[in-house]
């Protein structure tokens, strides 16, 4: 007797779990849903400002940028994302000495772990992380980017930094 | 520890005591096996947890290093150091049958160093392939990609595998078949929704009840240990995060701690309070997604969702601060990447009332569901005395009864400060490794409450110098990941680059009790045990 | 309530006037099958966007959005895809078997989903053993998810169809005997005469305790036998990755995805009919203003209503429960299922033979 008392009782606590968990979704059910809607929330996205979405130079109005091509973030890169080319110029009055400047600075977006030692080892803060996250593209040789753009030079040392 | 002294130079007299860091003894290899069996049965010493083995190349010859503890007293340590001459032809002996541990571990140090153990039953490559030339872990390893070339060709696996004894006329190796000839051999992984991720479990069924499983990892082996050696301190750190990337601020902060140790580094109250709140917020989204991906696996897809949508609170608060979301490069060598958020404080206090609102829904969704609860009490029972034996810990090792929580035995950071309680369950099975997490969520968010409101004033990060060179010596550090015991092991030379790292992976412990807790269970319970054990494969294979 | 027998005889005695017999039963075969086989998609498509819609909104997600207003053309757009997606074809599979498959699968649906009445009038045939006939059909599916997994020579399959075949095998009992109470409940096996049985009341509220509780059991042998919901264990796909389809593409999936979904309905439909009246108006005795209120609602829309709600509850179901282990899943059937649905017909036929059902 006791037998049947037992599987009649498993068999009510079964049905009884069951029944809460089914109380519990049908709840959800109702609840606010939290799906983003991509592309149409664009405008109200909100992404953090130290989100690290890809590594850009940034320039002023006077298409001028603070990297002196020093080499330091192409040493603390890990993994070879950056390469820094530069050049040297000859120095505008005569009897100077011929100037090292930035030809390229060549960031590889497809390489970057974004582990930000570049940008807190820059001694010029030349460098920062943008926080845009678009980045799809058809090919891997459009990762491979130049930050610094085209006839920009470097900034002068008497203007304050921000 | 005079009286593990005395017992080591009494079984072997030529040993030799170093007291660094932790006590070292350097042993021959012939009296290694003696050494190890007195040191694990003594009840004054009890070296019954093997942390991690280690193969290192010391230049002139390959030393192997043993790292233990004791389940007595976790803070009770010893290192046992190996070494051979041979670079042509190392061997050594095996101690796989006196710690489990040493099972897979010394099969990866065969693969990467060469090392061949003698009376290993399974000598096989763990990571790499049977055609990979060289060793890589050596010094004088050619990793140019002729020595190596990309070979797309598909090779059939071997079914066979070998082992190494000591006859009459010196070394020989025997042949090994893996599965009985007729046994129906089920390919689970290396793409298989249940392993979440690349691993492979070459299952012998009977039906649908498992007779065997032979674990293959190394899909995605990455070597950072190699990669480690040519890079600098601050340059290892971005790895961490990659190895169980469910724990990556753990981790991090491992390295952090041992790199700190070994130069003298002091870091601020406010940097240590601010490094345990986000571990204990890593560890929830950790146990978070593991029940998630447990209930997934056994079929309840709503109750993923759920557990993925409240982890989703947890990357976002994390995001404001670190700027990452799954990979989050926080800590650095000296302090943390950037100071806490301003909305910090005020959406982690908003979010633990809301966790712990849903805890309860948890409960009620899937804990105390009867078919749940069938499938998990009694499935995938694991042992105190295997869970020692292989070293497992972490929630797994606590649900066997295992006392192993590190923020307890020997608190780092701001743990000694902070009361919560260490969960213990005895039976062993999928439920109390399930409870266990959802125990420990409870606990971490108690720590949360405790610190949030108490977040010293002070610099988050101490200047250091640009360049930071370990001094001579070998270091360890031991920290509590969400899987388990996460060890980090330096030997550094002085320079700015390390000799040797090692990283100790809780999964690695995981991954190789399932073969001794599977048996005699079904496919099912497979996916189910899988769930609970909660192994991270880039964690494995690192 | 409209009779759509008047249509179907009307037009039949047009086409009598005009065309000698058999041709008029060739044309009425014809267009019959055609219209079974549209609505049979149809509903297929429905179910589809139904169950993606609302197993979203139990996880907290909106489900499919993008595809028309509120996504309701994403099945067809899948439909599509799986039109014209290409048919992998294996080697080392056992072919005549392989191909046969989901035909059998489909066919097998097909031939229940014949059998079905939508609404008064509307039943393509009307068998003097109608139940019995449902039952035996809808069982012929195993037989082909069992070809799929011999066939397929992947052992995924080949455990799933196993699998499949134990768990098919044990739950057509469950749902035989569950349905056999409601026969004797109703004295006959004709889906008409029960449908018409229930013309005051329907049978679940009819039989007292043993209806309801044949109700839900046949609710959870149904929902066995359509492999869905905690009983997915011959696709199981976080085990067998997707059981005994794992080497199917294309159409030929298609086709067990179409019947997969074809089965919940006629599962639904066949508890509809015998224990909710089928196609009947809900009637509450002597409140005739109400009575007549619910007779202006079309049969069809009753029939579609009930069977959509039961289905509804399949899918809460299926959205909130793990899934069974396989022993789990038989224990289940023989220790549980088996033993109350005995008890249960015995109880049923006390209640008949001392006549207290109302």
């Amino acid at each position: 007797m006791k037998s049947i008392y037992t599987y009649i009782k498993s068999v009510l606590n079964g049905i009884k779990s069951l029944l809460t968990g089914m109380s519990v979704t049908i709840r959800e059910f109702f609840t606010k849903k939290v799906t983003e809607q991509y592309p149409e929330n664009r405008a109200t996205l909100y992404v953090p400002e130290r989100y690290r979405g890809v590594l850009v130079m940034p320039h002023d109005e006077n298409n001028e940028h603070a990297c002196t091509a020093c080499g330091i973030c192409e040493m603390n890169c890990p993994n070879g994302t950056i390469k820094v080319l530069s050049k040297m110029i000859e120095p505008e009055e005569p009897g100077g000495k011929p100037k090292k400047v930035l030809d390229k600075h060549l960031y590889d977006l497809g390489m970057c772990t974004f582990c930000n030692l570049c940008v807190i080892s820059c001694p010029s803060n030349a460098i920062i992380f943008e926080n845009s996250f678009e980045h799809s593209l058809y090919t891997r040789e459009k990762l491979k980017q130049q930050l610094n753009k085209e006839g920009s030079k470097l900034r002068e040392k008497k203007k304050p930094q921000a | 520890m005079e009286a593990i002294k005395q017992l080591i130079l009494a079984t072997a007299p030529e040993a030799v005591l170093e007291e660094k860091a932790h006590l070292t003894v350097t042993v021959a290899p012939d009296d290694l096996r003696a050494l190890a069996t007195a040191l694990k049965n003594d009840p004054a010493s009890r070296f019954d947890f093997l942390i991690q083995l280690t193969g290192v190349d010391e230049g002139e010859n390959f030393s192997v290093i043993y790292f233990m503890t004791s389940t007595d007293d976790m803070t009770r340590q010893l290192v046992v150091k190996t070494y051979t001459t041979d670079r042509e032809n190392p061997v050594l002996p095996t101690v796989s049958d006196i710690w489990g541990t040493a099972l897979l571990n010394e099969r990866e140090v065969f693969g990467f160093l060469g090392i061949r153990f003698i009376g290993h039953p399974d000598m096989r490559h763990l990571f790499l392939t049977e055609r990979w030339k060289g060793y890589p872990l050596r010094k004088d390893y050619d990793a140019s990609r002729e020595a190596n070339p990309v070979d797309v060709t598909s090779y059939p696996m071997s079914d066979h595998s070998e082992t190494w004894v000591k006859g009459k006329d010196g070394i020989q190796h025997e042949k090994i078949q893996l599965f009985e000839e007729d046994d129906y051999v089920l390919n689970i992984g290396p793409q298989h929704p249940a392993t979440h991720g690349v691993l492979h479990f070459r299952t012998a069924l009977d039906g649908e009840i498992i007779k065997k499983i032979d674990v293959n990892c190394g899909y995605i082996h990455r070597g950072i240990e190699k990669l480690s050696e040519g890079l600098t301190y601050p340059q290892i750190l971005h790895f961490t995060d990659r190895l169980d990337y469910l724990s990556a601020h753990i981790n991090r902060h491992a390295l952090c701690i041992c790199v700190e140790k070994a130069a003298g580094i002091e870091v601020t109250d406010r940097t240590e309070v601010i490094r345990t709140i986000m571990d204990e917020l890593t560890r929830i989204t950790s146990h978070l997604l593991s029940w998630a991906t447990m209930c997934m696996d056994m079929g309840a897809l709503t109750a993923f969702i759920y557990g993925m949508r409240d982890r989703e609170k947890i990357m976002d608060i994390f995001e404001e601060t670190t700027g990452g979301r799954l990979i989050q490069n926080y800590n650095v060598i000296g302090g943390v990447m950037a100071d806490l958020h301003p909305d910090f404080q005020r959406k982690v206090k908003a979010f633990i009332p809301y966790m712990r609102e849903k805890l309860k829904e948890y409960h009620q969704l899937y804990t105390g569901n009867v078919i749940a609860v069938n499938r998990m009490i009694g499935v995938g029972v694991l042992s105190k005395e295997t869970a020692i034996s292989y070293a497992v810990s972490g929630p797994v090792g606590r649900a066997s009864g295992l006392s192993c929580d590190l923020r307890k035995i020997m608190p780092y950071s701001a743990y000694g400060k902070v009361e919560f309680k260490e969960i213990v369950r005895h039976e062993g099975d999928c439920m109390a490794r399930y409870l266990n997490r959802l125990d420990e969520i409870e606990e971490s968010l108690h720590i949360l409450e405790q610190l949030i409101d108490a977040i010293p004033e002070g610099e988050y990060c101490v200047k250091t110098k640009p360049i930071i060179r370990l001094p001579e010596g070998e270091y360890f550090q031991r920290v509590e990941a969400a899987r388990g015991e996460f060890g980090v092991y330096i030997q550094s030379r002085g320079d700015k680059t390390p000799w040797r790292l090692k990283f100790r992976s809780p999964s690695m412990a995981l991954v190789s009790v399932m073969d001794t807790i599977c048996r005699g269970a079904k496919v099912a319970d497979l996916v189910t045990i899988g769930g609970s054990m909660d192994y991270v494969i880039p964690d494995i294979d690192r | 309530m409209f009779d759509f027998s008047i249509v179907t005889t009307w037009v039949d005695q047009f086409l009598r006037t005009y065309l000698p017999e058999f041709w008029v039963l060739a044309i009425e075969f014809v267009v019959v099958g055609v219209v079974m086989l549209a609505l049979y998609a149809v509903i297929a498509l429905v179910l589809i966007y139904f169950e993606r819609k609302i197993c979203a909104f139990f996880q907290c997600r909106l489900g499919p959005n993008r595809v028309g207003p509120y996504g309701i053309f994403q099945s067809i757009a899948d439909m599509l895809k799986m039109l014209i997606k290409e048919i992998i074809p294996i080697n080392h599979t056992d072919k005549l078997l392989f191909y046969l498959a989901p035909f059998f699968v489909v066919v097998a649906s097909f031939l229940t989903f014949g059998a079905i009445p939508f609404g008064n009038g509307l039943q393509a045939f009307d068998f003097n053993i109608g139940v019995f006939y449902l039952l035996a059909v809808s069982s012929l599916g195993v037989i082909g998810i069992l070809m799929a997994g011999w066939a397929s020579n992947n052992k995924y399959s080949m455990i799933g169809a196993m699998r499949s075949g134990a768990q098919l095998v044990s739950y057509e009992l469950s749902a035989g005997l569950s349905l056999l109470t409601m026969v004797v409940l109703s004295g006959d096996l004709q889906l008409s005469t029960i449908i018409e049985k229930q013309s005051d009341t329907w049978f679940i509220f009819q039989g007292h305790l043993p209806a309801v509780v044949a109700f839900v059991i046949y609710l959870i042998a149904g929902h066995a036998e359509t492999n869905r919901g905690p009983f997915d264990l011959p696709e199981a796909e976080s085990e067998l990755t997707a059981g005994y389809h794992t080497e199917y593409s294309g159409l030929q999936f298609g086709m067990f995805y179409l019947a997969e979904y074809l089965n919940m309905f006629i599962i639904a439909s066949i508890a509809t009919t015998v224990f909710l009246g089928g196609w009947m108006p809900f009637h509450i005795g002597g409140l005739d203003g109400f009575n007549q209120v619910m007779d202006y609602i079309p049969s069809v829309v009753w029939f579609f209503g009930k069977a959509f709600a039961l289905m509804f509850l399949s899918l809460w179901v299926r959205w909130t429960f793990p899934r069974l282990r396989i022993d789990q899943l038989l224990h289940l059937e023989w220790k549980y299922l088996l033993p109350i649905n005995m008890v249960n017909l015995l109880i049923m036929v006390g209640i008949v033979l001392l006549g207290w059902y109302f």
